[in-house]
């Protein structure tokens, strides 16, 4: 029972981080129709910031905003200034384009902060850990029904609920919403009725990668450290939550994503024979393939009719 | 567009110009090993990774198959040369055959979901097929075969220098490469040996790959592959069979990219998921990154893609050091803490899709013209000479 509940709620908050990468590449999809791989990158590049203004003594908490300002930029120039330009050609070098956005990434957060894990006291970093969002000292424990849940792991999965209530107010609940789902259902026709879609658009974007900026802090704090790799798997955790809970539904991404993060950690704490640690990607890989093969629409996503 | 020189297809000039092409080929093939030292290492790996992303080539530029996992099928390759060699102690040379059916049954079986799943889709089951498959090498219950995370070193000491070299797994057998008699190298212990032949077999692995490459995109196979590229549902309709088609490409594909797996695995003495970068996700990348920058969709572009690749970034590989750049570039580079290669080839790549969406290759298939232009055979006029030379543009 315990092992149980730790591994519940260890899988809920990385699943929190999924939940966050998902929603991302969910906003981005319902937009414009395009898979983001750059999604990952861009959190990681705002992430980096993140703890460069923990360098210069900025607390935890400004820092985010901060770095959800960044991560905003990243996303709406992208999208401005490379995506839309070059979706008009074809959907190929939309891929190829958002490829090269992760690779340059990638290669810029190497080329300012160097190759190794931060913070490193050999490179001179003040603090000690990436900053947690919520209190991470051994001692931050809850007892619920005798067994110790960290604050941390409930900080997080609270922070995901209320950041996913929000997104959906915005959706359900203001103008810019109606403007946002009127552009996903329609864009040609939301243009007609006088709804200004490239700024919708570009708010989609840096939007999306706000929110990822959010899940690349709690992931690097559940590391407690930041590195070059370290949205790589969680990209694909990410997309594996989107691709179950349907590409165009955010409320299936955060399902999808707790789902996964749940799912992976039962599977690698129970089968440690044959998942374990090593294998917990392969979870993720599975559940891509067989929802695309068996419901390519996922959970609650609305199934693509294909014009011939 | 008038072009600067006009030559008819099988006239003198056009012999002449053909034969001067691969007169320059030929020389540049046989100074490299020569000059040994860096430039043939280097030359190596652009062999290999040209390689691949030939392989990548078919199913992505002539097929329109997005695939981000190919390093995995580079892999298998790798895998099954160094399974081969140092638990079994086979020769190397049976491990190619092996290697390539292998890579073509898993390709087969990477096809079916292909031809069901789409697009970025099917792009994001490949990137995730290429970040699994190293963690597949680390997985315990295949740690009898793999080796786990550690990989297969060398098991002989003597060897560890020398690598999978052709029979020294087996202690004291084949020092010497012979045929028939006619030994080119000399003591396959001499660095300066072992770097000559390395080239030679990744020399004649790029080669094989192109020409099966060729041979596929000029049959009646490669047509079909452009078909469903540029629409899938005509191409079914005027009756390729696409499942078949598919299984095919992917297979061939998977099998090639293996060939300069087993090259990799050859030259670096040992497997291990993290000694060998190009059977990573990264891997897969940069094929990516070399095909598209090349020439998606044709048969050079890979070729000067992975030249130009392999040259740049081994010629910036030291510019993390800012005492390495050449002055000139100094104030540009210096403040980037890691070699600039990989910002360089993004920025080109992402600079190339809005100017020259088909690569080198492409955008010199498109202005050559106004230089040379090599004025096709009538059809029906074999032997005899045309009448009039055809003008304008073809």
């Amino acid at each position: 029972m315990e092992d149980f509940l730790q591994r519940l709620v260890d899988g809920l908050s990385y699943g929190s981080v999924y939940a966050l990468i998902a929603l991302g590449l969910v906003i981005i999809y319902r937009g414009t129709g395009h898979l983001n791989f750059a999604q990952g990158e861009m959190a990681l590049f705002s992430t980096y910031c993140v703890y460069q203004f923990g360098e210069w003594g900025i607390p935890v908490w400004i820092a985010l905003v901060l770095g959800m300002g960044v991560g905003f930029a990243v996303g709406a120039v992208s999208e401005v200034a490379l995506v839309r330009p070059i979706s008009k050609k074809s959907p190929f070098a939309v891929f190829v384009v958002t490829l090269g956005l992760f690779t340059f990434l990638n290669w810029l957060d190497g080329a300012i902060w160097g190759g190794q894990q931060l913070p490193s006291s050999a490179m001179g970093s003040t603090q000690l850990r990436f900053p947690s969002l919520f209190p991470a000292e051994a001692d931050a424990l809850w007892n619920v029904f005798g067994v110790a849940i960290r604050q941390e792991r409930v900080g997080i999965l609270a922070m995901v609920l209320v950041i996913s209530g929000l997104l959906y107010l915005l959706f359900n609940r203001t103008t810019f919403g109606l403007a946002m789902r009127a552009v996903a259902s329609n864009t040609e026709s939301a243009k007609l009725v006088g709804i200004r879609t490239n700024v919708v658009l570009m708010v989609s974007w840096g939007l999306a990668a706000a929110i990822g900026t959010v899940g690349g802090v709690v992931m690097a704090g559940l590391n407690s450290n930041v590195n070059l790799g370290l949205m790589f798997t969680v990209f694909i955790y990410g997309s594996a939550a989107a691709t179950l809970g349907g590409f165009d539904s955010p409320g299936g991404a955060v399902v999808g994503g707790l789902i996964i993060g749940v799912v992976e950690n039962m599977a690698a704490g129970y089968v440690q024979d044959w998942i374990g640690q090593e294998m917990k990607l392969a979870v993720a890989f599975l559940v891509i393939l067989g929802v695309l093969l068996v419901r390519p629409s996922g959970l609650f996503g609305t199934a693509k009719v294909e014009r011939v | 567009m008038k072009s600067l020189i006009t030559i008819r297809q099988g006239s003198a000039a056009n012999w002449a110009l053909r034969l001067a092409v691969t007169a320059i080929v030929v020389l540049v093939v046989l100074w490299v090993p020569r000059q040994g030292g860096g430039l043939i290492t280097t030359t190596i790996e652009a062999l290999t990774l040209m390689s691949a992303a030939m392989a990548l080539n078919l199913v992505l530029g002539y097929a329109g198959q997005i695939s981000i996992g190919h390093s995995a099928f580079l892999g298998v390759g790798a895998y099954t040369t160094g399974i081969m060699v140092s638990r079994w102690g086979l020769s190397p040379w049976v491990t190619f055959p092996v290697a390539f059916v292998i890579a073509f049954v898993v390709g087969v079986i990477v096809s079916f979901p292909a031809s069901r799943i789409k697009g970025v889709y099917l792009a994001l089951v490949t990137l995730a097929l290429g970040l699994v498959f190293p963690y597949l090498l680390t997985w315990k219950k295949l740690a009898w075969l793999t080796g786990g995370g550690a990989g297969l070193p060398n098991a002989d000491s003597e060897v560890a220098t020398t690598g999978f070299d052709i029979g020294l797994a087996k202690k004291g057998k084949m020092q010497f490469f012979e045929v028939f008699g006619w030994d080119p190298f000399g003591d396959l212990r001499k660095p300066e040996a072992k770097a000559a032949f390395w080239y030679w077999i990744a020399l004649v692995v790029a080669v094989v790959v192109y020409v099966v490459c060729r041979g596929i995109v000029k049959s009646r196979v490669g047509r079909s592959l452009v078909a469903i590229r540029d629409n899938e549902t005509a191409a079914a309709v005027m009756g390729v069979d696409l499942v078949r088609t598919k299984a095919l490409v992917f297979g061939v594909s998977a099998g090639l990219c293996a060939l300069p797996g087993c090259v990799i695995a050859i030259k670096t003495g040992g497997v291990s998921p993290e000694g060998i970068l190009s059977l990573t996700v990264r891997g897969a990348i940069t094929f990516l990154i070399v095909m598209v920058i090349g020439g998606a969709g044709s048969l050079w572009g890979p070729v000067l893609g992975a030249l130009l690749y392999t040259f740049v970034t081994d010629k910036t590989g030291e510019w993390a050091d800012d005492a390495a750049i050449p002055g000139v570039l100094r104030p540009i580079f210096s403040w980037a803490q890691i070699p600039p290669a990989d910002g360089m080839f993004a920025i080109l790549l992402i600079v190339l899709m809005f100017v020259a969406p088909h690569g080198i290759a492409g955008t010199w298939r498109q202005y050559s013209h106004r230089v040379v232009r090599i004025v096709p055979r009538p059809a029906g006029a074999v032997g005899s000479a045309p009448t009039a030379a055809p003008s304008g543009p073809h």
